[in-house]
């Protein structure tokens, strides 16, 4: 059953445990390729990852000239092919949330490619595997849209972004405020 | 009940999940290294260099599901760290004590026949309580319980303690005062995402326990309420359906003034109060003061925000109370603790699922190893040293007269300053790290430096090893296996993933081997593997109340941990206490008790206005002297820093990222600023896993509570003050 990385900002605690445990990943060189942010700094603790959403029409792979970004059949957007990258960095310019790292070094683009090794085989990436609060969950549409039906506001809004940020994407993101839709038990 | 297919609950978490296993690699399944989440965790294995190279998370233990924080993913590294210890150190010129200086690397043979000697040498001169031993919990049980017999059998000695002072005294004495038994959780953690309401005091669950919060979120995904007692809106308290934000310190006053509103309003379960409690009476009496305006005026909480929080804790059908080092590192920590257990036994929130009691435990093995006989008044089972009965139960395991059970010692900060009167000229400190983690660091480094001899196991050179004359490395917890007691009470398997790195041995055999250079082989000889350890331990722990005879490494094994007291062999252990109504006193009956509220021993004036409070971050564990190391960790959080609040930065004219002078009547220390509208503006909080200039113990209060000795690092006065103060236009 397919099942897809999913968001839920509001739990966030900023505690960055999904960067530690990207670079766990056996192809991921031991070099972590997301972020957490702090959203109100000096304000209140409230922090969310910026994972890569794995467009299902990724402007990082249209905008690189070599085509080193290639799409696995998942839809997992994969880290440029070494021998292909030329080390333009269109691809971080071109993404809407400027993903793609660089290693300046090596003169080569380096993105989170949902630990591929483990997500072709339905078992969760990294960062969802270890995200204490359930921040990053790995789930199958069908628990998705359970979500969905959960967090739905009654103004006409969901809670969560979906179906689209940008454009449409793989991973489904949920923004803060799942709180205000549910009702309470007493 | 069919021991056969018996497994501890799960909850709705739990899912299938496999592993990854790459070739050339094996998985081992064990526990986290650091706080008692214990969660579980696989280390990957080279099968080649029989190295460990990593970690896969163990999606099968049903208290964390594969979740870790970024000190468990990281926490492998300490294994083959290049600053492993791995030859015994000894330093000749005792002029070099307190810094690097001076060790040569040894023999261990040369290091026992060191140690031998000094110890006999200075028992002849000044009697057998002359030597001291410091441990700590996060060692396994098994050596824990043998650091127990080892300074009461081997040494002889009555000075024996360890660094739960800090951690968990207070917690365990003020629920042994009103239950009668100190199971640190009276129900399992995936009772938690059931209950419907969850209060938490004095706890930031966030950065001390992350693994929690899923749970934590779900209470308020199915519509329950997160009631949170913190000066600080932690990551936790920012989602709180109630944030109490008390001044540091104030908490007896602010459990009284829920309990006023509780019995006020008509929440308690008289039912439950008659039949299983003792103390209502007098207690609502006591509490009668503690009306929402005068309890606001102590605490500096709204009146409204008392009142709901009250009324929440009261209406729910189930309702969970967990406290932690907040309301526990206090004078009156173990009153404290008390008063909160109060709300849950007048309203009958203990003693069936989804309703409870507990106290988040801070060491990875601070539940186990503070049952067995590690601290001064205490021997295995949670038994005694000053109850004749238990002594001679002990006894009669160890094999030794009644009459040679060295008598009760004195508390961890106490033996400082019986080291100062030179009455114990000696201290064998294993597992710990006073130079960082106690209180007044100052007058801890200069009490160290006047010792005669000291002996440091540990695996890194930490800062109090730096005041050894002997140094013995360690084994880290992948290289022995054993057993720990996680925060609620579930006794777990640790497993060995390598060989000990270079010379290193675990902390059980040091201790055994001593004991045979000691003269005392025939206590300890016949102890080969810790497993044979373990089943003293069962041994001396039958009978006590916290009762390990029924369990084996196998049942741990085969039903995912078990549950004390588990006292047969046929017993699968019991994951929520007090189902029958039944409290640990001759009455069967808890204790409801009237507990005056007193200040914090130091509380803000003139000259110090500010309060100051300690505590954590999420990449740091304790004195730090383990994650200080690890390069992620490190990167995340460098340094400490003092949280300021804007509008009290700028009565000091002090900016954000600025270096500021912070100092309390112990001491002094530079830090850089950290602006927050997240904590109260008359309060200041520093996190404590750093050393010298940078150590928040040089700031702290060694001021005692009277039953735990827990010292107050979570209230003193203190002043901060611009570097270079600017001239005045
Ligand atoms: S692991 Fe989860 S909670 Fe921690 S920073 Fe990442 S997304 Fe946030
Ligand atoms: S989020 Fe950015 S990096 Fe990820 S697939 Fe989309 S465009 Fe590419
Ligand atoms: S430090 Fe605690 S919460 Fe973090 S991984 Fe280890 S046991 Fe789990």
């Amino acid at each position: 059953m397919k099942k897809r990385l999913y968001l839920e900002l509001e739990n966030c605690i900023g505690c960055r445990s999904c960067l530690a445990a990207c670079t766990q990943c056996g192809g991921h060189e031991e070099r972590n390729r997301n972020y957490v942010y702090d959203v109100n700094p000096l304000v209140d603790r409230q922090t969310m990852p910026l994972m890569c959403l794995h467009c299902v029409n990724p402007a990082c792979a249209r905008s690189c000239p070599a085509q080193a970004i290639q799409i696995h059949e998942t839809g997992a957007v994969l880290s440029a092919l070494v021998e292909k990258c030329i080390g333009c960095q269109n691809c971080t310019i071109a993404c809407p949330y400027g993903i793609p790292k660089f290693d300046t070094e090596q003169n080569l683009m380096y993105k989170c490619d949902l630990c591929i090794d483990r997500s072709k085989d339905g078992i969760p990436p990294m960062c969802a595997s270890v995200c204490p609060t359930n921040t990053l969950q790995w789930l199958t549409d069908e628990e998705i849209e359970q979500k969905q039906n959960k967090f739905n506001l009654d103004n006409g809004k969901w809670v969560t972004s979906m179906p689209y940020l940008e454009g449409e994407t793989n991973v489904k993101v949920n923004l803060p405020g799942i709180l205000q839709g549910i009702s309470k038990l007493y | 009940m069919h021991m056969d297919n018996y497994k501890n609950p799960r909850d709705n978490f739990f899912k299938e999940i496999e592993n990854i296993n790459h070739p050339d690699e094996t998985l081992v399944p064990t526990h986290c290294s650091y706080c008692a989440m214990q969660c579980g965790m696989n280390l990957r294995v080279n099968t080649k260099t029989n190295k460990i190279i990593g970690v896969e998370p163990r999606y099968d233990w049903p208290v964390t599901l594969g979740k870790m924080c970024p000190k468990g993913v990281t926490a492998y590294q300490q294994t083959n760290h290049p600053d492993r210890l791995l030859k015994p150190l000894i330093r000749d010129d005792a002029s070099l004590k307190g810094t690097k200086k001076g060790f040569r690397e040894a023999s261990w043979e040369e290091a026992y026949d060191l140690i031998v000697k000094k110890f006999k040498q200075l028992q002849a001169d000044y009697g057998k309580d002359s030597l001291s031993v410091y441990g700590g919990v996060s060692m396994t049980n098994e050596k824990c319980y043998l650091n127990g017999k080892f300074a009461r059998v081997a040494l002889q000695t009555k000075y024996l303690d360890y660094n739960g002072r800090f951690c968990m005294a207070s917690a365990a004495s003020g629920i042994n005062r009103s239950l009668g038994i100190d199971r640190g959780s009276t129900v399992p953690w995936t009772d938690i995402p059931e209950t419907d309401c969850l209060f938490l005091a004095g706890s930031n669950t966030a950065d001390c326990h992350p693994t929690m919060m899923f749970r934590v979120w779900a209470v308020q995904e199915r519509g329950g309420y997160l009631i949170v007692v913190d000066p600080r809106e932690t990551p936790v308290a920012r989602r709180a359906d109630v944030h109490l934000d008390l001044r540091p310190g104030t908490d007896l006053a602010l459990a009284n003034g829920i309990l006023h509103i509780l019995i006020k309003n008509g929440h308690t379960d008289d039912d439950f109060v008659k039949k299983h409690t003792n103390g209502f009476e007098e207690t609502k009496e006591l509490v009668k003061q503690f009306t929402p305006e005068y309890t606001s005026q102590i605490t500096g909480v709204a009146p409204e925000k008392i009142i709901k929080a009250a009324e929440l804790y009261g209406k729910a059908p189930n309702a969970i109370l967990l406290f932690a080092r907040g309301i526990e590192q206090q004078v009156k920590g173990v009153d404290n603790v008390s008063a909160y257990i109060n709300l849950a036994l007048v309203t009958g929130n203990i003693g069936r699922p989804k309703a409870g009691v507990g106290t988040i435990t801070g060491q990875g093995n601070g539940q186990g190893g503070r049952e067995h006989g590690q601290k001064a008044d205490a021997l295995p089972g949670y038994r005694k040293i000053t109850d004749p009965e238990h002594v001679k139960e002990v006894a009669k395991v160890w094999g030794i007269e009644p009459e040679e059970m060295p008598g009760e010692g004195v508390s961890a900060f106490e033996l400082f300053g019986l080291m100062e009167k030179k009455v114990i000229r000696s201290m064998y400190l294993l597992c710990s790290n006073p130079v960082v983690s106690a209180p007044d660091s100052n007058y801890v480094r200069k009490v160290l430096k006047q010792l005669d001899f000291m002996v440091v196991s540990d695996f890194f050179l930490s800062e109090s090893a730096e005041y050894g004359d002997v140094v013995l490395p360690t084994t880290t917890w992948s290289e022995d296996e054993g057993t720990t007691t996680n925060v609620e009470g579930r006794v777990i398997k640790i497993n060995r993933a390598q060989m000990p790195l270079g010379e290193s041995k675990p902390d059980w055999l040091i201790q055994v081997e001593l004991a045979e250079r000691l003269g005392r082989g025939k206590y300890f000889s016949h102890l080969k593997t810790s497993e044979d350890v373990f089943n003293e331990l069962r041994l001396a722990s039958k009978g006590g109340k916290a009762d390990y005879y029924g369990v084996t490494w196998e049942k741990i094994k085969k039903q995912d941990g078990v549950f004390w007291p588990c006292t047969k062999e046929e017993d699968p252990g019991t994951p929520h206490m007090f189902l029958d109504k039944k409290f640990y006193f001759p009455d069967g009956k808890a204790k409801i008790l009237a507990l005056p509220y007193v200040p914090a021993a130091e509380e803000p004036d003139e000259e110090f206005p500010l309060h100051l409070t300690t505590g954590r971050v999420v990449y740091h564990y304790l004195s730090g002297n383990q994650t200080r190391r690890i390069q992620f960790l490190k990167d995340m959080c460098p340094e400490p820093f003092v949280e300021v609040h804007p509008e009290t930065a700028k009565k000091y004219d002090i900016e954000h990222e600025e270096r500021v002078r912070l100092f309390t009547r112990r001491g002094e220390v530079i830090y850089k600023v950290k602006l927050t509208e997240a904590i109260r503006k008359d309060t200041l909080f520093v996190p404590y896993h750093w050393d010298f200039e940078q150590a928040a113990n040089i700031l702290t209060n060694p001021a005692l509570d009277p039953i735990s000795k827990m010292p107050e690092f979570k209230a003193c006065a203190a002043q901060i003050e611009k570097l270079e103060m600017k001239k005045v236009q």
